[in-house]
């Protein structure tokens, strides 16, 4: 029920929503599984065997499982950026005049804190879109450097699910090597190692929790400032517009 | 260093980690086998080169026996990857290892890989063989020095043209013309020695991580700037055989390689020979039920290190080394450094000094920034961007909230 003047807009199909939460259960247990790996950061009953502990094993899988969780969620969203039949965030992320119009709006509508909204606030915005594609950007090449790291375990070529999946791997995964050292470097910087694989990995997860952070901020921000509950969103799909605006926005859709 | 930018983008796209195929089919290995023999036969024609030991002679003289010998051919066939029928092949080839000519020049480097082969508790088959093998040039063994020994190296390159296997331990230093490193009474740069010494070699053999990508000499901030062999001499086939120092059994792998098929061992994208760096030490070391159990060394000498607990959290890079040391060790299977209680420093990667050999893990180590010249951790640096982001949002929201109040904006 919208209230008096308002009208309700829907924004996160049930699917998207879904994907949502399940990747910020995912991203937390990413980084404490992740942080426990690079660090052992607790410490275990030295007095029980070993065989009862397995914590560091423990990790790992509880790492792999949300990595792999992760992969599934970004082959999901990777179409729906194309294909959806809701809205097809790629569309807002070429860098058309209309696109750059919006983007700079609302850019300017966050750095006027407020003071200036020449925009349409009803559907997804060209600024947020370039937002999220950053987060998937950067949650790829975690999922290319960890499956690089991962693959060095297999050494052997064999696999529980066969050979073809190590060798896949390698196929998909090896030139995050090269790249890597070339982020560290430039070109002119050392050989290119297995560590620079490791080093970006790690440094890619500060800057998603960076991300995480502002994006979190920016929502609420949004809700508050904006009074259109944005926040609600990602909850139950919708958010509210003055009936004005969403008349005439509707037919965009 | 000293790659060209052509080359870097190359690179990019066609990097390769280490891939082994341990099992390549029958027909493959009928084939091989066939052809191993008659390289042997080729071989036996020739007469060993300068009045060589007999080897089987020299085995009797150090005190082992026929059958020692007989089970270190089937390690090393193992070693090599090939099927146990080629066990008596190798045999034959140990013994015909005296009829290759190995010339051995040292560049920036300690001479640890001579001492590995030199300093082990007692004379091993592997230490043997390349004892008997024709090293027909070694600067730190010869007895010879100055012009006589030039005129012995030249000697030797004129007389095996085209058939030598050049051994070069230590890096190549570049920087101002070559002159960090000189040798010889007439100051001949490393440079120029290495070129000189590469021209006529059959195959070139980098032995040690100096040699290979540079190592110490190269670790930043490289005032030589020094390079590997690789970065060096082209158009020559090359062996990269790693680590500080080289393991003397893959040296003898390599040549015992050579000696029975005349080519090089399947090499990864870092040419080392895959026998030896195709298995990662973590994947066999024997601390690894403790690393699953997160059972580890915390401090030098405590609990856990009397326990032989895993070493991961006192910096052991096994994780990401590609070495053989865990399965055959070193001095014939005597020990190796995580067997005695140290962490793995990652010797065979390139760039060790400064990526893997800094004894913490690496999220506690000081690793170069992306910007290079700071020394930072990677932590820091993300908790430096994320105070700075959490600054920067506090600023916004407490002006948002003074000054935003205005609910519709300036909307037109
Ligand atoms: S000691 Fe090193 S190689 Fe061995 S299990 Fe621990 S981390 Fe791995």
């Amino acid at each position: 029920m919208a209230k008096q003047g308002y009208k309700q807009i829907k924004r996160m199909t049930p699917a998207m929503r879904i994907i949502h939460w399940v990747n910020v259960v995912s991203m937390i247990i990413a980084i404490a599984t992740g942080l426990y790996i690079a660090a052992p950061y607790y410490q275990t009953f030295i007095a029980d065997p070993a065989v009862d502990k397995y914590v560091m094993a423990w990790n790992r899988w509880g790492h792999f499982i949300v990595a792999i969780i992760f992969d599934v969620t970004s082959i999901l969203v990777a179409y729906l950026f194309f294909f959806s039949r809701f809205e097809q965030p790629y569309k807002k992320v070429l860098p058309t005049a209309k696109n750059i119009k919006e983007f700079s709006a609302v850019a300017v509508n966050l750095l006027t804190l407020n003071r200036k909204k020449n925009f349409d606030s009803t559907h997804t915005d060209s600024f947020n879109t370039v937002y999220f594609s950053i987060f998937h950007l950067l949650l790829a090449w975690m999922l290319f450097t960890g499956l690089q790291m991962y693959v060095h375990g297999l050494a052997s070529g064999e696999s529980s699910i066969g050979a073809w999946w190590p060798a896949m791997l390698h196929l998909v995964t090896d030139w995050t090597i090269p790249v890597s050292s070339w982020m560290l470097g430039g070109f002119d910087s050392n050989m290119a190692t297995l560590m620079d694989v490791r080093i970006t990995h790690h440094y890619t997860m500060w800057f998603l929790i960076v991300w995480v952070v502002f994006h979190i901020y920016y929502q609420v921000w949004r809700t508050i400032f904006w009074k259109e509950a944005d926040i609600a969103i990602v909850i139950g799909g919708s958010k509210f517009v003055k009936e004005d605006k969403s008349s005439k926005e509707l037919d965009t859709h | 260093m000293g790659t060209n930018k052509e080359e870097s983008v190359k690179k990019l796209f066609t990097a390769e980690s280490a891939k082994i195929d341990t099992n390549r089919g029958e027909p493959y290995y009928d084939e091989l086998f066939i052809k191993c023999q008659n390289r042997l036969e080729d071989l036996k024609q020739l007469k060993p080169l300068n009045n060589r030991m007999d080897f089987t002679q020299s085995i009797e003289e150090q005190g082992l026996e026929r059958r020692d010998f007989f089970k270190w051919a089937s390690a090393t066939t193992a070693m090599l990857m090939l099927p146990a029928s080629f066990t008596p092949l190798v045999a034959e080839a140990a013994v015909l290892m005296n009829r290759v000519p190995v010339i051995w020049v040292e560049l920036s480097d300690c001479a640890g890989n001579s001492e590995a082969l030199l300093r082990s508790d007692g004379p091993q088959i592997d230490e043997i063989i390349l004892d008997i093998i024709s090293l027909e040039f070694h600067e730190t063994l010869q007895a010879a020095s100055g012009h006589q020994a030039e005129k012995q190296m030249e000697e030797a390159m004129e007389h095996f043209k085209g058939k030598y296997l050049l051994f070069v331990e230590g890096a190549v230093p570049l920087g101002m013309d070559g002159n960090f490193g000189t040798i010889g009474a007439g100051g001949e740069t490393f440079v120029d020695h290495l070129h000189r010494a590469a021209e006529g070699a059959a195959a070139v053999v980098a032995v040690g991580s100096c040699a290979t990508y540079g190592g110490i000499p190269a670790a930043a901030p490289n005032p030589t700037d020094a390079v590997g062999v690789m970065d060096v001499v082209k158009g020559k086939p090359l062996i990269n055989i790693s680590a500080c120092p080289a393991n003397p059994s893959n040296m003898v792998g390599v040549i015992l390689h050579y000696v029975l098929t005349g080519a090089v061992p399947e090499l990864d994208s870092l040419l080392r020979p895959k026998f030896a760096f195709g298995y990662r030490i973590h994947d066999n070391c024997e601390r690894r039920a403790h690393f699953d159990a997160g059972e580890y060394v915390e401090e030098w000498g405590d609990e856990g290190a009397k326990n032989n607990f895993c070493l991961y959290k006192v910096g052991c890079k096994g994780p990401m080394t590609f070495n053989n040391c865990s399965i055959i060790r070193y001095n014939e299977g005597v020990n190796w450094p995580i067997g005695v209680g140290r962490g793995c420093i990652g010797c065979s990667e390139p760039d060790f000094w400064d990526k893997y050999a800094y004894e913490r893990p690496m999220s506690n180590a000081n690793i170069k920034a992306p910007t290079g010249g700071v020394e930072k951790t990677v932590d820091e640096f993300g908790l430096g961007l994320l105070t700075a982001a959490g600054v920067g949002i506090a600023i916004h929201a407490a002006a948002s909230a003074v000054v935003g109040k205005k609910e519709d904006g300036g909307e037109a």
